[in-house]
């Protein structure tokens, strides 16, 4: 059975190019354009893997780390920060709200894959 | 479009600091009150629209490499498809597959009618085994003859020495005449079995003959039939292989075609990036109003508030150093927790 991952980004484009990156490598996915989306969006979903972008409307990605951390059926989800961002301060805020890699655009789909491969749960 | 709103953005601040630098001369003329006034009515006119035109820009490059994404995404699967179905089609028909089948299916044929011919070619030899045995009989019908016309000749003898006994030889007459007529049935009966031994001869020779004759054209057909499949399965191979070098060579093509769309996808990232900076100004302008109206025009705080909004190094490089060329875009990073 294949393995379902989030994609949450407010660029639409951005969610494409993950997806097709993704499901050429086999796996499912769900996709929100920002954090509140998010939260829907998992509403009891079997989500193996999470992929956010950190400056977003509505809530932020660091916000969506924290609030995905408080539910119990996602608490173990891994997650990884997709973003344009280059502050260390945000990395580091990232990481401490649970985080488990920090990816910079543009991506490259191996490295993306690499890192999904590592992360998600077998 | 990055060009047009440096450009925007450098009229405006260069308007207003004009403005600020030229205050006091102006002011001579018709008040700083006026001034102000003009300064906040100009940015609170300009700014809207130079903040809409930024957004509706940045709605429309979204939306058109959002759709650019989807239809390149739709080349690549259909791309995916057409290979996969190409290629089990030819690994069927070529290796070991449908091709390899009906050579076998028609070898098959080919080995049954070759069987048949065989088994003709045993009964053939039958016949021929039959017409050697008929031989033998006729041999022994001429050897029946001979003993009949020994005998007959025996008997012919034992009448005169019968005769010549006179009235002590009479019985013996009698008998001996017996004999003769024995020898005469014995070779009457075997003159027939001779005609009938003959028929039975011409009849198997006639048909072995004719079996022979047909036997001769069937191998021929079946010779002629076996070459004919031969060859149509030569030619169908060749086409095969014409058809797998073409494909293959499609093959690599819809590879490099499929390796192109999908390098471009990628670097349609490009549209988050100018997208975010386009929203960081399309803000930064958007508080133009408010700083006027503060009858405060400090340059520095305006972009200061820009600055902070920024998330990458090209934005704070551009804003430092006033580069007009983009800054290169750095490799991705991945830094695992």
């Amino acid at each position: 059975m294949s393995k379902t991952i989030l994609i949450v980004d407010d660029s639409a484009s951005v969610r494409q190019v993950v997806s097709i990156a993704l499901r050429g490598a086999g796996y499912e996915v769900v996709t929100a354009a920002d954090g509140q989306d998010a939260l829907k969006q998992l509403d009891g979903k079997r989500i193996h893997l999470i992929i956010s972008d950190v400056n977003m409307p509505n809530m932020d990605g660091i916000t969506l780390v924290g609030e995905v951390k408080k539910l119990p059926s996602y608490k173990f989800t891994p997650i990884i920060m997709l973003t344009t961002e280059s502050q260390e301060d945000k990395k580091r805020q990232a990481q401490a709200a649970g985080a488990k890699a920090w990816v910079t655009k543009p991506f490259q789909p191996a490295q993306m894959l690499a890192a999904v491969s590592k992360l998600i749960m077998p | 479009m990055v060009e047009f709103l440096i450009a925007a953005v450098a009229l405006a601040a260069g308007y207003l600091l004009g403005v600020r630098r030229h205050r006091r001369p102006v002011s001579e003329d018709t008040g700083p009150a006026d001034h102000e006034r003009g300064i906040t009515e100009f940015a609170a006119a300009v700014a809207p629209v130079w903040s809409s035109q930024i957004e509706s820009s940045r709605v429309q490059m979204e939306t058109a490499v959002a759709a650019v994404t989807t239809e390149f995404s739709q080349i690549v699967d259909n791309l995916d498809a057409v290979l996969t179905s190409s290629s089990a089609v030819l690994e069927d028909s070529q290796g070991g597959g449908s091709f390899d089948r009906g050579r076998q299916r028609l070898g098959n044929v080919v080995g049954t009618l070759d069987d048949a011919l065989s088994s003709k070619r045993e009964a053939l030899r039958d016949l021929e085994t039959l017409l050697g045995l008929n031989d033998d009989l006729k041999q022994m019908t001429s050897e029946v003859a001979q003993i009949a016309a020994q005998t007959n000749l025996l008997a012919l003898n034992a009448s005169i020495e019968a005769a010549r006994a006179g009235e002590a030889g009479a019985g013996f007459g009698i008998v001996a005449l017996e004999v003769r007529q024995l020898a005469e049935r014995s070779f009457q009966t075997s003159e027939k079995m001779a005609g009938r031994v003959e028929g039975i001869a011409g009849a198997i020779a006639g048909a072995l003959a004719k079996a022979e004759g047909d036997t001769e054209r069937e191998g021929a057909a079946v010779a002629r039939a076996n070459s004919e499949v031969t060859e149509v399965l030569d030619d169908l191979g060749a086409v095969f292989a014409g058809l797998r070098e073409s494909s293959d060579r499609l093959e690599r093509a819809a590879v490099g075609i499929r390796s192109g769309v999908s390098e471009a996808i990628v670097n349609l990232q490009f549209q988050d990036r100018i997208g975010q900076v386009l929203e960081h100004l399309r803000d930064n302008i958007g508080r133009m109003p408010a700083v006027a109206s503060s009858g405060n025009l400090d340059a520095r705080s305006l972009l200061a508030e820009l600055e902070a909004t920024y998330t990458m190094h090209q934005e704070r490089e551009a804003h430092h150093t006033g580069a007009r060329t983009a800054a290169a875009v750095p490799e991705s990073e991945i830094t695992f927790f």
